[in-house]
């Protein structure tokens, strides 16, 4: 076989298992046994760790990947934005794709490997460096209340998490919470920080 | 596209870069004023000082944020052997 082939199948396989690892992780949490991953990904279980030596190998690629695309569409996100309404709508868009795994990442933090968690810091203040060049100038502006940066987007943040945090008062199990609550939650927030006769 | 090699931002503005130049590897937001790239240190206090602006973090925590992001950039690499 073809050098060429063999590498082709050899990124399919490792690109399988990290999709499967991903839908594995996102429904049943991170302490599912890696028996179960070989499973979803049709692929044999000593396969696996050709690709990933640990779990956490597995993991901290898996995070490291999504925090990629989070920060990719963050960034897309900011460089067309032009007001806090289409960013923050835009950041809870990004979130309703990778709801149910983001989900897991902030309720199952402390089961994730160091470098995995140092990964999930580090995409929390990609989103924050986006979030607070929009809200500077709002604030410059005067349409925003001259709170610190970081209590309004904290202020932003733990509302979102405490409806993800407790889905199965918010929604059927099935059910995108994001989706069911996006309007509300965006213009209550909008509500809440906005100066008298601005925004 | 080119990525900032000091902090990783992708850059597709001219205004991305360093002194408005696209030759350059990294971006406005790692530049002096002079237009030269900022040192590891320059770069590691800017961040974790940043962190503790965006997102009020204790400043020892911030600061290992900062490193963790600078560990996997071209730049800074060498800094972590």
């Amino acid at each position: 076989m073809a050098d060429s082939t063999r590498q082709i199948q050899k990124a399919n396989t490792r690109k399988k298992i990290m999709e499967a690892a991903y839908r594995v992780f996102s429904e049943q949490g991170f302490s599912v046994p890696t028996s179960v991953i070989a499973k979803e990904a049709g692929v044999a279980h000593g396969s696996i760790f050709t690709h990933f030596p640990t779990l956490n190998d597995l993991l901290i690629c898996l995070v490291s990947e999504f925090g990629n695309n989070i920060g990719a569409s963050m960034h897309g996100l900011a460089a067309k934005c032009d007001s806090l309404e289409n960013l923050l709508t835009g950041h809870l868009n990004v979130l309703e794709q990778y709801e149910a795994f983001y989900t897991r990442l902030i309720s199952e933090t402390s089961k994730l490997p160091g470098e995995a968690k140092n990964t999930l810091a580090v995409i929390q203040s990609t989103v924050a460096f986006h979030f607070s060049s929009v809200i500077e100038r709002e604030i410059e502006k005067g349409t925003v209340k001259n709170l610190p940066v970081h209590i309004l987007f904290n202020t932003w943040l733990g509302l979102i998490h405490y409806y993800l945090l407790n889905r199965e008062f918010f929604a059927d199990s099935n059910e995108s919470i994001i989706r069911r609550y996006k309007a509300e939650l965006l213009s209550a927030y909008i509500c809440l920080i906005k100066k008298e006769g601005g925004v | 596209m080119k990525k900032c090699i000091a902090c990783g931002m992708p850059m597709e503005d001219i205004s991305d870069f360093a002194a408005g130049d696209p030759t350059k590897d990294y971006c406005i937001h790692c530049a002096r004023p002079d237009g030269e790239m900022q040192s590891f240190t320059e770069k590691k206090e800017n961040l974790t000082q940043f962190i503790v602006r965006t997102q009020g973090f204790d400043e020892n925590a911030a600061g290992k944020i900062a490193e963790n992001m600078m560990r996997k950039l071209p730049a800074w690499e060498k800094y972590f052997d």
